[in-house]
Formats: structure tokens, sequence, C-alpha cells
């Protein structure tokens, strides 16, 4: 871009939407993650604390994401990533990937993953490999959306 | 092909002309990245009567911009208008990646769902605005959108672009950040019709208060500037704010606002083309340049040619 190319389509860089909807104490873990996801390159949209499920899909589909990252410590994954998921249904949105980490039982993940919500990573998981997931789910989503 | 993405333009265009959101958030990322179809499109939802005017709010980072727009919003909103919100944050010149939190400040008021608010990274453009923001624009005006507020990088010295497309230009700053004198310096005291002095339930206020006022006294022979003082804090000054833009809005002729935003966009999407166009001619694979320098051709008069080339788009 430095010499004043538009970029391709397949150039433009991949648009996450990092949301953190329920309280455990505080943010900073998902700023680590912000920061980490800018640095692969990634334009980041962090809509602060505590988005609701219809909050995440209304920013989700303004702002055109290619993946939702949301982070989850407190137990409550499953109830609020099935109501994302209803939601992106409802909605008739095509093209956005859901991706999931923060604290969730390994008996959940199956049940996750056959919800379409993908990486499911724990605490201490590499960035780069959550970093090269998000890329592979924002390639697929992208292929999805005409 | 060409009957796909024609068919494509259209849906978006209908999809626009609805309201849909989705449409709205696609056809801005379409303004962002230029595919082919994109010319189809633009030509397609193009209005010059319709184009939104626009408010654009620029300052130094931290002033308190994005929270001041979540507050002014829904009381312009309520009055009225289908309200637009562009909200700019840099990208980073070495990774392309950017972080977007100008939604921290602003999701409280908005989630009512009746704005529609973007965040746009500047993928490389300098001044402040990107170079998108014509499309965004375009499209918002397709979809209904009479206002948008447009909140720029906040760069200082670089970030007077706004002023090209904005019929109300706000600088906002705010006590503490020793940028009042940087601002006056930097040549965006100029370009504001309104100045808001942010934070006014911080010390200092007044202080930074009395500054702007003995600069605008030295500004004679020019528009009237408005000042404000502003709490987000406590709302002080808020609905005083929106009086003054509103005021502002009456009083601004618009032709020469929207003479010079035309030009100005008109002027950077031909660079850009052009730019580009010239990186692919003498890309490699082309060969363009590996023949001329056969030739024996100058350098000078090589890139007189390869411009000729670049013409023929
Ligand atoms: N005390 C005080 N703090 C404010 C006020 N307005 C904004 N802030 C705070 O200033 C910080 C930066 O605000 P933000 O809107 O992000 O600034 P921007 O970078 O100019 O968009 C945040 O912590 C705000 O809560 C105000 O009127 N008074
Ligand atoms: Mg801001």
């Amino acid at each position: 871009m430095a010499n004043g190319k538009n970029p391709k389509s397949s150039d433009r860089p991949i648009r996450v939407l990092l949301a953190k909807p329920a309280i455990d104490g505080h943010d900073r873990g998902v700023y680590v993650l912000a920061r980490a996801f800018r640095d692969a390159g990634m334009e980041v949209i962090y809509p602060g604390l505590l988005p609701t499920p219809e909050e995440i899909i209304r920013i989700a589909i303004d702002e055109d994401v290619d993946v939702i990252a949301i982070s989850l410590l407190n137990g409550s994954h499953v109830t609020i990533f099935k109501k994302v998921m209803e939601l992106l249904k409802k909605n008739r949105v095509q093209g956005i990937a859901v991706v999931g980490g923060g604290i969730i039982p390994d008996a959940d993940k199956p049940r996750l993953e056959k919800m379409g919500v993908s990486g499911n990573y724990g605490p201490g998981t590499p960035m780069s490999e959550i970093i090269a997931h998000i890329r592979k789910r924002a390639g697929e989503a992208r292929s999805k959306r005409w | 092909m060409v009957t796909q993405s024609n068919s494509r333009a259209k849906a978006l265009a209908e999809g626009l002309r609805r309201g849909d959101r989705a449409s709205i958030a696609r056809c801005i990322s379409m303004a962002e990245d230029r595919p082919e179809e994109f010319s189809e499109l633009i030509s397609g939802i193009y209005d010059p009567k319709k184009m939104p005017r626009v408010i654009g709010v620029t300052g130094p980072p931290g002033c308190g911009k994005s929270t001041l727009i979540s507050q002014i919003a829904p009381l312009l909103s309520a009055s009225g208008h289908r309200l637009g919100i562009i909200a700019i944050d840099a990208s980073s010149p070495f990774t392309g990646g950017s972080f977007l939190g100008n939604r921290i400040r602003m999701e409280g008021t908005i989630s009512s769902g009746d704005i529609f608010m973007r965040s746009i990274a500047t993928r490389g453009t300098k001044g402040g605005l990107t170079a998108s923001i014509m499309g965004a624009l375009i499209t918002l005006s397709c979809a209904g959108f009479d206002l948008v507020i447009v909140e720029s990088v906040g760069a200082g010295q670089a970030d007077v672009d706004i002023l090209d497309i904005s019929s109300t230009v706000l600088l906002v700053l705010a006590p503490g950040l020793g940028d009042e004198i940087q601002a006056m310096k930097a040549g965006t005291m100029e370009i504001a019709d309104i100045f808001v002095v942010n934070k006014a339930d911080l010390p200092g206020a007044d202080q930074s208060k009395r500054a702007i006022m003995a600069y605008l006294s030295t500004m004679q022979g020019r528009t009237p500037k408005k000042l404000a003082s502003t709490s987000c804090t406590t709302k002080g000054g808020i609905k005083e704010l929106v009086g003054l833009i509103k005021e502002h809005e009456d009083q601004v002729d618009t032709g020469p606002f929207i003479e010079r935003a035309f030009k100005t966009e008109v002027n950077r999407i031909a660079k850009e083309i052009l730019s580009k166009r010239v990186d692919e001619l003498s890309g490699n694979e082309s060969g363009n340049l590996s023949s001329m320098l056969k030739s024996g051709i100058d350098p000078y008069s090589a890139a007189v040619k390869l411009l000729g080339r670049a013409k023929r788009l």
C-alpha cells in the first residue's frame, strides 16, 4: 500500500469483531488478543465490554466482518453461542465465521463445533495457532459471502 | 461474469434503497476494496442532490471525540435526521492491521439501531480521512441518510482533509493535553467552524477556553467561529453544542462545500487509479520496462511513455 496501490479484494485485511459478552472482572485479556490480531494485519473491531448477542450480530453486520471472535470465561458459553448462531441464521447472515475461546470445558466443545463455533481455545493456546485458525475461517467465510 | 456482477450491483442498490444494513455494510466494504463491479454500483446509486451533510470531528487523540459524538448523536437523530457515523482509525504502516476502538465509547447510545455506525481504517491514506470516504457517503445517501458525522483520525497537523467533505467542522480540544497551542500552529484552527473545549469538568478548561478566545480575536475578516464548552461527564453544554451545529448548518452555503468535496475527491481517486495503473504497467510481468530498457530510451522519456500507456485504462 505504500506504493499507493489499491489493494485487491484478496488483500483486504481480515476484519474481526472481538466480543467479550460476560463479566469476569477485567478486560485485559481481550486487549492482548486485540493487539495480537492487529499485529497480524487484521482490522479489529472492539465494541467494549458486555455486548449482548443481539448487539454482536448488529455490529458484525454493520461492520461487515469476516469473523466474530467471542471470548468467554464464565461458563455461559453454550447459551451465548447458541443465541449468536440462532440470530445469524434468523438474520440470514452468510459468510461470517464464529470462533470461540476462553474457559470452555472439553465436554462442551463437540456441541459448540456442531453449532458451527470453531476454535474454542483455552488459556495458554499459542497466539500463532489462534491467528492461523482465524485466517482459515475468514478465508472460508469470504468465499461464501458473495 | 458481466451479468453476474451486474445483478450483484443491482441487488445491492436495491438493498440500499430498502435501507438494508447488510447491503450498506457491503457497499462500504466495496468502497474500500473497489472491486470491478464497484464502478457500476456507484454510478447507479450516485445522486448529487441527495448527498448528506457532513459534520467532521477532529482533534487530538484522547480529547473525547468519540464520547462527544456518542452524546450529540441521539439529539441529532431525535431532531429528525437519519444519522450515520463513520469513525476512522489509523492502520499500521507495517502490518496493515488496525485497532478500531471508537465503538467502545459509542455503543451505549447508538444501540437502538436507528443510527448506522461504521469503523474505517485508513489503509495507508494520509490526511486523517480515507480514500473510501466518498463511496461510504454515497452509499449512506442512497440508503436515506441525510446527515453523517465523521470522526477523523486526529493526527494533528496532517488532519485537515476533513474540511474537504464537511459542511461543519468541529475541532475538539481538552485541558491537560497540551495540544491547544499545538493545534493553533498546525493549521487545524483555520479549518474549524466550531471549537469545542471538552472535559470542561477538569481543571484548566477555562484556561484552554481563554487561549482559544484570544486566538480567535486575532482572526479578523474570516467567517465567524463558534466556541462551545462541554463535559461528557456532567453532560453540560451538550445541548448548546447541538444548537451551535444546527445554527451553523442553517447558515452554511452548501454550494462551495459540495464543489470542494467533488473536486478533491475526484483528484484523490484519479491519483489512486493512475498510481495503481503505473504500478501494473511497470510490474515485471508486463515487460514494458524491459523492452524500453533494450530500446535505449532514457528514463525520463520512458516515464512519459509509460504514462501515455497508463491513460488507456
Ligand atoms: N473527565 C472527562 N473525561 C472525558 C470527557 N469526555 C471524554 N472523556 C474521557 O476521555 C477519554 C478519551 O475519550 P475518547 O472519546 O475515546 O477520545 P477520542 O480519542 O478523542 O475519541 C475517555 O476515557 C473518556 O471517557 C469529559 O467531558 N470529561
Ligand atoms: Mg475516538
